[in-house]
């Protein structure tokens, strides 16, 4: 029985109404077929091309252009976009506002990436800011978060996010003396302050599904600084305690929440770390293979009882 | 015989169904709970994240016992002795699959899946190594031998447990069997041509039966593989991976094929996408319509370096302009008819699971674009390095600051 006649019989057994049997049925059909997915997927390669060439025709014509025809050319660009985004904006909400034209979203994203070229061409150029490219990023993150926040635009929050972490990188790469575990802890640093940032946010209600990204950019960066953490042979104890620690409350939150993310996280990341603590010093084949066998399947074990509890909630 | 009845996938697709409806509101919540007493399949499934979870860490389970074995008994007095036992385990690997699908329903679970990916890993090195164990065999031979088996192995799988991937795998292993009768690329490729598309002949003539059916997707899915496959095959710049430079600064075709070779394929580049993307909509096909874009999209950018045409730094700047006019201008031809549809298709969005998932890759696409644009630490003398593959010499152009 497909789910047409299956459909069919619901109305005929009055389960559901005519009018419903006719929607159901042409979203099973997919009549009308909608297009938006593509047409989505259409504007952001567009974008992404379209910045990539600029940037690309920037860098190696700047000579033969001149620099202020292309100052001038990326402002415009960047000032068309804004009046655009500035002309066709809603009124503020903290709740999520759909975006107010189909490609709104889109303008946005390719007038914060043509402020990264013109900023990176600025400073390369003219050196406006001195070389601090730190102070750059950090500005521009700063800059996103707040268009992010003020257009309902995830696409933006990634950039400020990424931007942020980029400035935690840049800062400590200049440092005359850093050494790779700074990044480290500059990295539980920026989990912190992203995460205490989105958490706050989140309890003001501003734009509370934005959430949902903060805390798994948040997740990925701390998992993998804990995890740089334990790989490393010397001092490692208090990684490991984090680690732990770390798994205990993503598993947690992903059950409680019901966000299976989480708890995927949690079993791999918690895997590969205790895994690589346990298996380092061992030097029998046959140990190091039973020790995955037995492990693996205590996994699947754990994981498909977790899978059952919880099931297909997700 | 396909390992799932067909009333229990139909029964999770009306399940699915569902959910969806619900989630956007279409189906009251006293009405859903009533409905989907109705749909109770008795087949496992589980949520995508643990699905993938269980499934790498069955693969880990599985892989570690065959090495164990290997370990603790020592098999290494011959490549045969050693390609028996893989044999065995992938039968055993089989059996597992088959009893965690048919046994313990498990439909989409991870677990049944790493057991079949692990039966084809083991025929496919046991066939290789029974064959070359052989002195009268080659390593040429046995190739061919582990790849022809992988593809029929593999179209099994497709069919006995449903996986997509399964499909796909068929597909790439085909791909090394002509070099086993021909040392011609020109025949090579069109070997594989003639494959796929007699596969996708066999796929059309199917799929009209199962329209609006469970099995619709799974037929859709390998059709536009075996479109997308024809087009790769064909496209002589874009599959030219011992010279992938050839892509970015070919001032001249290559003529490592006979011209005529060369130019029908040129021809057949410019046929595929408009036919393919024709094939879509005339079926409503996602997934074909989205190869016909893509293969539409790999076209413009493959056919400056067919032609031999130098490449321009703005290039990029214009496929982008195109992409963004023709997104542009059909959501607003769409927008313009009746109800905002046009002969059956709309630009508007008809369920929240699109929204939902666009919504989570706007997330992590939004990620990718920074790391082309963040510039690299300050260096002694500053250099601009936009990351997006300028400042090389492409184009005969020279970066120049």
């Amino acid at each position: 029985m497909t789910m047409l006649d299956r459909l069919e019989i619901w109305e005929k057994e009055g389960r559901i109404s005519p009018e419903q049997q006719a929607l159901f049925a042409g979203l099973v059909r997919e009549d009308p077929f909608s297009l938006s997915l593509e047409l989505n997927i259409l504007l952001y390669a567009g974008v992404l091309a379209f910045v990539a060439g600029l940037g690309w025709t920037v860098s190696t014509w700047s000579q033969q252009l001149g620099d202020v025809l292309i100052v001038l050319a990326l402002s415009l660009l960047l000032a068309a976009s804004a009046w655009y985004c500035s002309s066709r904006a809603t009124n503020w909400s903290p709740k999520e506002t759909p975006a107010p034209t189909p490609i709104f979203d889109y303008v946005l994203y390719l007038a914060s990436l043509v402020w990264c070229v013109e900023l990176a061409y600025l400073e390369n150029r003219l050196h406006v800011l001195s070389g601090q490219w730190d102070l750059y990023l950090l500005a521009t993150a700063l800059l996103f978060l707040f268009l992010a926040y003020r257009f309902d635009n995830r696409f933006v929050l990634s950039l400020a996010l990424s931007s942020l972490a980029g400035w935690f990188g840049l800062t400590i790469s200049q440092w005359p003396s850093y050494q790779s575990g700074g990044y480290r802890r500059y990295a539980l640093l920026y989990c912190l302050v992203v995460g205490a940032s989105g958490a706050v946010l989140q309890r003001l209600k501003l734009k509370p599904h934005f959430f949902a990204t903060y805390l798994n950019i948040v997740a990925n960066v701390l998992f993998c600084a804990i995890l740089s953490g334990v790989f490393d042979r010397e001092d490692y104890g208090l990684w490991v305690l984090a680690l732990l620690a770390a798994c205990a409350v993503s598993l947690t939150w992903g059950l409680l929440r019901r966000q299976f993310a989480f708890v995927a996280y949690a079993a791999i990341y918690g895997y590969i770390g205790v895994s690589s603590l346990l298996v380092r010093n061992l030097r029998d084949d046959a140990l190091i293979l039973m020790y995955f066998v037995t492990t693996a399947i205590a996994m699947i074990v754990m994981l498909v009882l977790v899978a059952r509890r919880f099931g297909r909630e997700a | 015989m396909r390992l799932y009845s067909e009333s229990s996938q139909e029964t999770l697709r009306a399940c699915e169904f569902l959910k969806h409806w619900h989630n956007d509101g279409l189906v009251g919540e006293e009405q859903y709970q009533q409905l989907k007493q109705e749909t109770v399949s008795d087949l496992r499934t589980t949520n995508i994240f643990l699905r993938l979870v269980l499934l790498f860490f069955t693969i880990i389970a599985v892989a570690a016992i065959a090495g164990l074995f290997f370990t603790v008994i020592h098999a290494s007095q011959s490549d045969s002795a050693n390609g028996v036992c893989f044999l065995v385990f992938a039968v055993l690997a089989t059996i597992a699959a088959e009893s965690a699908a048919a046994g313990a329903r498990l439909y989409r679970y991870g677990i049944e899946e790493a057991f079949a990916i692990c039966s084809l890993a083991f025929l496919c090195l046991g066939m290789d190594l029974v064959f070359y164990g052989r002195t009268v065999h080659s390593a040429h031979d046995a190739l061919f031998v582990a790849c022809g088996a992988g593809a029929a192995f593999s179209l099994w799988l497709w069919h006995r447990f449903g996986l997509w991937y399964a499909f796909a795998a068929a597909m790439i292993f085909t791909l090394f069997l002509p070099a086993y009768w021909t040392p011609s690329h020109a025949m090579q490729r069109g070997s594989i041509c003639a494959v796929y598309a007699a596969g996708l002949v066999c796929i059309a003539a199917i799929r009209t039966r199962h329209r609006f059916d469970y099995l619709e997707q799974g037929y859709s899915l390998a059709e536009a593989f075996l479109w997308l496959g024809i087009y790769l095959v064909l496209n002589l710049k874009l599959t030219a991976i011992d010279r992938p430079s050839d892509l970015w600064d070919s001032t001249s075709p290559a003529w490592e094929f006979a011209p005529a070779f060369y130019w029908t394929t040129w021809v057949l580049l410019w046929c595929l996408p408009p036919l393919i993307l024709t094939r879509g909509i005339r079926l409503k096909d996602r997934f074909v319509i989205a190869v016909g874009i893509l293969t539409t999209v790999l076209t413009l950018i493959t056919n400056k370096p067919y032609l031999g045409w130098q490449r321009h730094t703005w290039d990029p700047m214009l496929l982008g302009l195109a992409l963004i006019a023709v997104a542009v201008l059909l959501r607003r031809w769409l927008a313009q008819g009746e109800g905002g549809v046009r002969n059956g298709f709309t630009a508007a969005s008809m369920s929240g699971k699109h929204k939902q998932a666009f919504g989570v890759a706007s997330s992590v696409f939004g990620l990718i674009a920074p790391q082309s644009i963040t510039p690299a630490p300050q260096q002694q003398s500053p250099k601009f390095e936009s990351g997006f593959g300028g400042g090389s010499d492409g184009g005969g152009s020279s970066g120049d600051f």
